[in-house]
């Protein structure tokens, strides 16, 4: 097994799974040969075995005969068992390294997509579900090789073993075997009418299930759970009874394969007796006696599992339908960033308009800045912060020119891109694996540097936790800051020449703020960054602060934007004077976070926690504004005189 | 403990119910384990005919056929018994389940997600009903057919069940290792295989951190990392797959190699391993038959293994604490008139020098209580001042309060002195009363978390007040029985909540109201009109894409005034309307009210049904 599967070309061939797998299908073959041949073995010793006892009682035959023969057949048994273990492990292994390289290969095209793609023709729920097609694909696969030795080589081989023995008594006997299938085919409408009802009736059920449980408060407010108790009670019943009627059916169509192929077994009972006993169409032993009685008895209910082969292949060729049109030939480039040295490079907006679909959302950008600069860029809510950002990673289409280390962006190269740009975003997109996996992803970086500039150091050590605990799905097992500070973790760890920081303090208190962008400047003197926030209390230490608004923005240095613009004044004002965090600071941003602290309650108690609980003088107020209709509550009844049995006594 | 009674309740119940079907399993049971038995005894006869040179008589040879049928239907009756045995368990459970429900307080339902309650319904029962059918009573099955082989196996060859009895155990316990060995195999699969299936909702989450940071082939090898997790287990689990079943074959071929070679040695032997050629067939097939109860018993221990989280799952809901709004003094009429009102004022406001007192003065407080009643009765109840006066100053306070309520009994609803909270120690609500007239129009106006959904949980009766008094409609909200509720008071919830069935249920909630009334309440909301175009009215099946949000919210309206309820309760809704359905729904709202009291907390959309009391909270 090699480490890491290696993807196929033309994926979107079935023969190229079966090609990859010769070797595997190779000893599967032979061993299931083998082994299916062998298994006439059983019923042919068994046979011999009772006739050596018959010839030893008879004293034609001596004890040492029977060792030999008994030995022989431990021996073959063996062979033929240890050949069934080898091809039954062989055909699992064969499913699945073809459900491996069949996920491999849809997950390239996945990761390969991009943003628009995926979104435009719902792509992505498409793969997801294709993944999950992969499975029964394989298993279809399996079975269907499973089934050509276990069904098909098997019942050649008993067939063939059985005209060997009294070619007239096997066709004879084999005469019911097709009345088996008649009879079953005719059962098996009713068996899948049933099974359709049984399923409809499951599903109404469920749905019951959740309504009941879902709409628990509303029955409750509108008086109506004991009905709908009734209604649950009425379709337990039904799914009970439906249930029964399906497995009746079920169970029906076992024995009536079996009965009417065994009705085979009369006529060799009666024949084969006529054989032994010399009058009949061969002459036979008793070893042939029974080995044929066996022999039959296996084909008889080989025969009733041959409809399984075709109904494996059906199954598969559905799920392959629906997977094949969605495998690409893979994609891989060998590019890693990290191995090319940064380039210093400046970077320069020329009247540039941008906007989500149309670029008419901002217009006239012009700024520039030059490697070491930091530029602040903010605006009020919805200015167009993450969007002007969201142009540097080519999702938002723009006019004008952007100059990035002397030549046009468009003309750049994804390569180039991806060695010049390095984008945070302020949604944190962590991966759940480790802290360090989510810095490193994969490259050889200095994960422990990265973490100690992003000040996430010291929380791992609070709580007990190194660079290799895992982060959590979407970073769950981290506080909304520390998933932020990670993800500037993982931006310094990749800088590099421009930075672009979506909002990176949004969830980041002061004092870890101001460390953080000491250590920024230190470490990164000769880079661009692009810093998008909405707190500016570190706004006037910046090279130079972009404020959008109204659709178009200004360039220019803290103090000489304080004196334009009031905008930003009245912004940058407004929050040195409250000095206060920003309300979404202590905000757990995941929803696992939120699950796992979720207050216990829809109305926390929050009401009560800033009107002081318990304190008797000032009690919810209760006051009306309708004027002519004086505070009822209040008047009505002597609140002073009744307190003293309520609240005064907590 | 509580909750096992409940459950054994459940079984005895069952149990009782379906003895006949009880009987009858048991019945195929036994019936499957002797039929199993026959072919092999026909077929020695016919093989020890064979050796004494007769023929099989044709009827022997039918003998076989019918024997082979019969243990094969037996099986097949034993099977549908077992299974129609389990269904009928877990449809006792989930009845049961089901009657919990009703009996769970609100604030369960607050408080847990609706899926995972849905989970102890659906799989946790369906554990159940594996635990029951393929476990416990298959498991008896097995062993019965076990020991009915082995004592065939007795009678005609005692060395021969000796040795098997020797080798059983051995191959039991290599079962088990099996079973143990794949399980945790399996186990480790799906952990590797829940890691597989995240990691692409995960891209899809990250696919822009992907992209910027190049990440694509890290992604890709993770990915492959998991897999391969997933791969190594599965083929731990095939390999023990790969090698039982053969395993348990050489062992039958050498056992029967072993039988045949004693067999043969001689006179030494004869007396214990003696056996006729036809004996010697039919063993060959018993050993065949002997091992496959052996295998399912493995099976089925690690079936009823597998149940027990199910059970603990089942069991801690039916233990959960019911709610019980019942105030003692108060009976169960749901009235506040007489002797239970004053009850109920003495618990909530005054408790514990109120009850100190009743102890030392006995004989009085019955007293009293029997005259109000009395009085009330009458209907004079300006006369409970008289009552007042008689009575020492701490009572007084009780009673002025009382006089109070009794005054106000007409009002739509009122609160008295209300002390709530959800945890205990952290009030929502403390000390807050008011009182809303009949045919007011009155919102609470408060921040967030500020408590008006609190409100009307306690006007609903979802919740009870820890102090205090809450009244609707002059009667203890608590304790109105289910099919009072929707003529006193029709609520619009914040959500509309889509039920199963159809277009028309939506609005009935499955109350049989004649469809005259039905078009009558949509008529209100001006949503007959949207309804007759679906294809079968009011019969379409409900599907949240045959509406709009505002639609849907119209529906809600029509759902709480069909039954013409007194008063009117319009929770926030949070839907975010446009305006054209905003006048919609303000419209609707405005036709509902008329003759109604209206008690909202949504300002805006009380405000324009008409003059509003506004009554601050928080």
């Amino acid at each position: 097994m090699e480490k890491t599967h290696r993807l196929l070309s033309h994926p979107d061939r079935i023969s190229t799974y079966f090609k990859t797998q010769v070797p595997v299908l190779s000893v599967v073959t032979v061993s299931g040969l083998i082994y299916n041949i062998g298994m006439a073995a059983g019923p042919f010793f068994e046979g011999k075995l009772a006739q050596c006892l018959y010839d030893i009682l008879k004293g034609k035959a001596t004890f040492h005969d029977m060792l030999l023969l008994a030995i022989s057949y431990v021996f073959v048994i063996f062979v033929v068992q240890l050949m069934r273990a080898v091809k039954r492990f062989g055909v699992r292994r064969f499913a699945n390294n073809i459900s491996r390289s069949m996920r491999r290969a849809l997950y390239n095209s996945l990761v390969h997509a991009g943003q628009g793609e995926l979104e435009k023709e719902n792509l992505g729920s498409l793969l997801t579900k294709a993944i999950s097609d992969v499975d029964a694909c394989a298993e279809g696969m399996r079975k269907f090789t499973t089934e050509i030795f276990d069904t098909g080589v098997v019942m050649v081989v008993y067939l063939a073993m059985l005209l060997h023995y009294d070619w007239r008594l096997t066709i004879l006997a084999c005469l019911f075997v097709p009345f088996a299938y008649l009879a079953a085919g005719k059962l098996k409408a009713n068996v899948t009418t049933a099974n359709a009802a049984y399923k409809q009736s499951a599903s109404s059920l469920n749905g019951l299930t959740m309504d009941r449980v879902g709409n628990a408060v509303t029955y409750r407010i509108f008086g109506r759970e004991k009905e709908r108790g009734e209604a649950y009670e009425k379709a337990l019943t039904d799914y009970e009874h439906k249930s029964a009627i399906a497995n009746l059916y079920e169970s029906a169509l076992g024995p009536l394969y079996d009965a009417v192929a065994m009705a085979g077994a009369v006529l060799i009972l009666y024949f084969g007796a006529r054989n032994v006993a010399g009058t009949g169409w061969t002459s036979w032993n008793i070893a042939a006696f029974t080995t044929f009685l066996a022999c039959f008895t296996k084909l008889a209910v080989k025969a009733s599992h041959a409809a399984k082969l075709f109904n494996a292949v059906q199954k598969a060729s559905v799920s392959w339908k629906r997977i094949q049109p969605l495998m690409k030939e893979p994609k891989e480039d060998q590019l890693q960033v990290c191995s090319i040295p940064v380039k210093e490079a400046s970077l320069s907006f020329q009247d540039v308009s941008c906007g989500w679909n149309t670029p008419d959302m901002l217009r006239h950008i012009s700024f520039s800045a030059s490697p070491g600069e930091i530029i602040g860029i903010t605006g009020e809510v919805a200015s167009g912060k993450t969007m002007l950002g969201r142009v540097l990673t080519g999702e938002v289409p723009y006019e004008g020119k952007i100059i990035l280390g002397g030549k046009e962006f468009r003309q750049i190269t994804e390569e180039e891109k991806l060695c010049s740009i390095t984008y945070m975003g302020h949604d944190p997109q962590l991966l759940s694996t480790t802290i360090a996996g989510n810095v490193a992803l994969g490259e050889p970086v200095d994960v422990e540097e990265a973490i100690k500039a992003a000040s996430l150091e010291k929380d791992l050590a609070d709580m007990h936790r190194t660079k290799d605990d895992l982060a959590g799905t979407g970073g769950s097992m981290l506080s909304g800051g520390q998933q932020a500070r990670l993800a500037l973790a993982r931006a310094f760890a990749h800088a590099r020449s421009i930075l672009v920081l979506d909002d990176p303090f949004a969830s980041v208190d002061k004092k870890t703020e101001s460390e953080i962008l000491k250590t920024m400047r230190r470490k990164f003197p000769d880079r661009v960054v692009l810093l998008i926030s909405h707190r500016l209390s570190h706004f006037p230490e910046f090279d130079h602060v972009l404020y959008l608004h109204d659709g178009t923005s200004t360039f220019a240095t803290h103090t000489q934007m304080t004196e334009r613009e009031p905008g930003y004044r009245k912004l940058f004002e407004g929050q040195a004077a409250s000095g206060r965090q920003t309300v979404d600071g202590q905000k757990p941003r995941d929803p696992g976070m939120v699950d796992a602290q979720k207050p216990r309650d829809p109305e926390p108690a929050e009401g009560l926690g800033n009107g002081k609980p318990g304190t008797p003088g000032d009690p919810v107020k209760a006051k009306t504004k309708t004027p002519g209709d004086p505070v009822k509550a209040k008047t009505k009844t002597p609140g002073g005189q009744v307190k003293g049995g309520g609240c005064d006594e907590k | 403990m509580k909750n096992n009674t409940l459950l054994k309740q459940s079984l005895k119940r069952t149990l009782s119910k379906n003895k006949l079907l009880v009987a009858g399993m048991a019945l195929a049971i036994l019936a499957s384990a002797i039929a199993a038995l026959l072919p092999p005894l026909v077929l020695e006869r016919a093989v020890n005919l064979l050796t004494l040179e007769k023929a099989i008589p044709l009827l022997l040879a039918l003998g076989y056929f019918l024997a082979i049928l019969l243990s094969d239907v037996m099986e097949s009756l034993q099977n549908t018994a077992i299974t129609i045995f389990g269904q009928k368990i877990t449809h006792g459970i989930r009845s049961t389940l089901c009657e919990k429900l009703s009996l769970l307080p609100a604030d369960y339902f607050h408080t847990h997600k609706s899926g995972a309650i849905a989970s102890i319904f659906t799989n946790d029962g369906d554990a159940i009903d594996v635990l029951y059918s393929d476990g416990v009573v298959s498991m008896l099955a097995d062993c019965l057919k076990l020991v009915a082989i082995l004592a065939v196996i007795f009678s005609r060859s005692i060395g021969l069940g000796l040795l098997i009895a020797v080798i059983l155990p051995l191959l039991f316990f290599f079962t088990r290792w099996c079973r143990r060995r794949m399980n945790s195999a399996q186990l480790d699969n799906r952990r590797a295989i829940a890691k597989v299936n995240n990691h692409v909702p995960e891209t899809l989450r990250c696919l822009r951190m992907i992209r910027t940071f190049h990440a694509e082939k890290f992604m890709e090898d993770s990915y492959d990392e998991s897999i391969k997790e997933s791969y190594d287990a599965v083929d731990r689990s095939n390999f023990i797959d790969s090698i039982y079943s053969p395993v348990i074959l050489l062992t039958q071929a050498a056992v029967t190699a072993v039988m045949m070679v004693l067999a043969a040695k001689g006179a030494a032997f004869r007396a214990f391993f003696g056996l006729s050629v036809g004996s010697a067939v039919a063993m060959i097939a018993y050993i065949s038959q002997i091992f496959s109860p052996l295998e399912n018993i493995g099976m089925e221990i690690q079936n009823i293994q597998a149940a027990a989280a199910a059970l603990q799952h089942i069991n801690e809901f039916l233990g959960e604490e019911e709610w019980k709004p019942a105030v003692e003094m108060a009976g169960g009429e749901g009235n506040v008139e007489g002797a239970e009102s004053i009850g109920i004022v003495e618990k909530n406001i005054a408790k514990e020098s109120i009850l100190e007192k009743a102890k030392d003065n006995a004989t009085a407080n019955t007293l009293h209580d029997k005259d109000l009643k009395s009085k009330l009765n009458a209907g004079d109840v300006a006369t409970s001042d008289d009552v007042n006066a008689s009575m020492d100053p701490l009572t007084a306070s009780v009673e002025t309060v009382y006089s109070t309520v009794m005054k106000n009994r007409t009002d739509a609803a009122s609160f008295y002195h209300v002390t709530f909270g959800y945890e205990h120690g952290s009030p929502v609500l403390q000390d807050l009363s008011f009182s809303v007239k009949e045919g007011e129009n009155v919102t609470f106006a408060g921040r967030t978390g500020a408590g008006k959904t609190t409100i009307f949980r306690l006007l609903i009766g979802l919740y009870q007040p820890d102090q205090g008094l809450v009244l609707l409609d002059g009667k203890d909200p608590c304790m109105l029985e289910p099919k009072q509720r929707r003529s006193l008071y029709g609520c619009v919830e914040q959500d509309f909540h889509i039920v199963a069935g159809t277009v028309g249920d939506q609005v009935t909630l499955y109350d049989p109201y004649p469809e005259e009334e039905i078009r009558k309440a949509l008529a209100i909301t001006g949503m007959e009109e949207t309804i007759a175009h679906l294809p079968q009215g009011l019969d379409t099946t409900m599907d949240e894409k045959l509406f709009s949000k505002g639609q849907l919210q119209l529906l809600s309206i029509s759902r709480a005034i069909i039954s013409n309820p007194k008063i009117l309760l319009l929770d926030e809704i949070t839907a975010n309307l446009d305006s054209e359905t905003e006048a919609k729904v303000i419209r609707a709202l405005q036709e509902s009210a008329k003759g109604r009291t209206v008690i909202s907390i949504s300002h805006r959309l009380s405000e324009s049904i008409g003059r509003t009391r506004v009554i601050e909270i928080g």
